[in-house]
């Protein structure tokens, strides 16, 4: 379970997000949408705590961003899975390495980590080219390595920062198929995105962020209404 | 926290970023060995000082007239100042022979009694090596009664003082210098490397590896190249050493515990160059 309770983030003197409460439920998919700048990113930084909050509070879980400390931020981090447009891949391990560095950095067992890195690697279809380096793979299938890894710490939700912002249509939309398999196994999404055609796809809750607040909340049934806004 | 993954990080870090690794690697050994030749040169200008110090005598010459009591008594005086390690007593025969000896003349063919005077000869403690010092003393042994004369080499004092003097001083303010550079450089090289690596530390952020799991294997790096880098340092300057007592100076010396000051230099300097620079990229 995810709130944020009135916040507001500053940046060099720039209001960044203003007031903004939401509540993101267990095992919920959210998208937030809206122009580049409207504070998505921000905003989902927040629930990782890459950054705090100028005013208001955050809870994830048990960690509140008021009284986190510094230490506690990474036991945080491993309930919460990230993935980015750009993948953040390590260009120079294969897929494997890459999804098992998630479990390696938190000191997990050599046997758990084989277990669970192929069992992960399964779900997003890619055990076949588990040996394979990132540059040999395709923008979805770079994708989906990123998603192994940011599910193999079984992450009680899944932040997806535009992950279809380097993809073709196609592997955009796959990525979303995997992403609401994902959420129907029980992990929660919340997926920034300004594709407005691909979330109608896929209907859910959706958020539009605009200059820093929330402008308006579409439930599932109104989310076919949306128009392009930028 | 498996060590043996961390330590795996650190060496696969050294060979995955191979070229900054040599980079701070040569950058080490090099200004290492300067550092470590300039305490080189320090010390044996500083030994050959002491050596030219332990030559330098002061001659006391003598009433002819003292008695042996006298003598003895004069003796003990000169003896009991501080800066005075060893007296001898040269009688005028004594004086005559090393006269001979030094210029192969026999006096005595041609003068019928021996002009030489007895002396002391007063060896110095290497302590109170300062010529304001050996001057005061030649001044208080001349004031005692029997005394005619006190000569020594003042000139040569005077300038081995101060040549020699400022030349040590000189050389450690460099070498001083080169350690401020290498620990500049040091740290900018492995903070290079770190913010080479950016993307795998934020990878590591990001999936919740803990600050001291992520710094560790920059440290052990850190600590690794620093190590090598000063290791070659010591060889550079072994071999160096043993070139120059071979074909220049045979009397030259190594420091004590030189070499394995520098391994723990260059270890302890690679081990805070990567813990600093490392804390400067990590935000919680």
């Amino acid at each position: 379970m995810i709130e944020l309770f009135n916040v507001s983030v500053q940046e060099n003197k720039r209001l960044i997000l203003n007031q903004v409460s939401l509540r993101i439920n267990k095992g919920e998919f959210v998208y937030l949408i809206g122009k580049t700048g409207a504070g998505k990113t921000t905003l989902l930084r927040l629930i990782y705590l890459d950054l705090y909050p100028s005013q208001g509070n955050i809870i994830v879980e048990n960690y509140s961003s008021a009284t986190i400390k510094r230490r506690q931020i990474p036991y945080l981090r491993r309930k919460v899975g990230v993935v980015f447009q750009d993948f953040k891949l390590l260009p120079d391990r294969n897929v494997y390495e890459n999804v098992a560095f998630a479990l390696r950095v938190i000191g997990a067992s050599r046997r758990e980590i084989k277990s669970r890195v192929l069992s992960v690697l399964t779900q997003v279809g890619l055990n076949h080219k588990r040996y394979h380096l990132p540059h040999t793979l395709s923008g979805g299938e770079k994708q989906r390595v990123a998603i192994a890894r940011a599910l193999v710490n079984e992450p009680f939700i899944l932040l997806a920062d535009e992950p279809t912002g380097n993809l073709d249509p196609e592997a955009s939309r796959d990525i979303l198929e995997l992403l609401e398999d994902i959420n129907r196994s029980g992990t929660a999404v919340c997926m920034a995105t300004h594709n407005y055609e691909l979330i109608k796809l896929i209907p859910h809750r959706t958020i539009l962020l605009d200059n820093g607040e929330i402008r308006r909340e579409f439930s599932p049934a109104e989310v076919q209404q949306l128009k392009v806004i930028e | 926290m498996s060590v043996f993954f961390l330590l795996k990080e650190g060496i696969v870090g050294l060979k995955r970023a191979r070229l900054a690794a040599v980079i701070t690697i040569v950058s080490i050994c090099l200004s290492l060995s300067l550092f470590g030749s300039f305490t080189l040169v320090g010390y044996n200008l500083q030994d050959v000082f002491n050596r030219f110090y332990k030559k330098i005598r002061l001659e006391v010459f003598l009433d002819s007239s003292l008695g042996l009591d006298q003598l003895e008594k004069l003796k003990k005086k000169i003896h009991q100042n501080p800066e005075v390690e060893a007296v001898e007593y040269i009688s005028s025969q004594a004086a005559l022979q090393e006269f001979q000896k030094t210029f192969g003349q026999d006096l005595s063919s041609v003068l019928k009694s021996n002009p030489l005077p007895a002396s002391f000869r007063v060896v110095l403690r290497p302590k109170y090596t300062a010529p304001e010092r050996i001057e005061d003393l030649a001044n208080r042994i001349r004031r005692l009664p029997g005394v005619q004369e006190v000569l020594y080499q003042k000139e040569i004092v005077r300038f081995l003082h101060k040549y020699l003097g400022l030349g040590i001083a000189i050389l450690l303010i460099f070498a001083f210098l080169i350690l401020v550079v290498i620990t500049i450089l040091i740290f900018n090289t492995i903070r290079l490397t770190i913010h080479s690596r950016m993307n795998i530390i934020e990878i590591m952020q990001l999936v919740g590896a803990t600050n001291l799991f992520i710094k560790s294997p920059y440290i052990i790096e850190g600590m690794l190249q620093g190590l090598l880098g000063s290791l070659l340092a010591v060889g550079i300057l072994a071999l160096f050493v043993s070139f120059i007592r071979d074909v220049f100076y045979h009397g030259i010396q190594v420091p004590p515990h030189l070499y394995p000051f520098l391994l723990i230099l260059g270890t302890l300097l690679g081990l805070l160059g990567s813990y600093i620079s490392v804390n400067k990229y990590l935000k919680y």
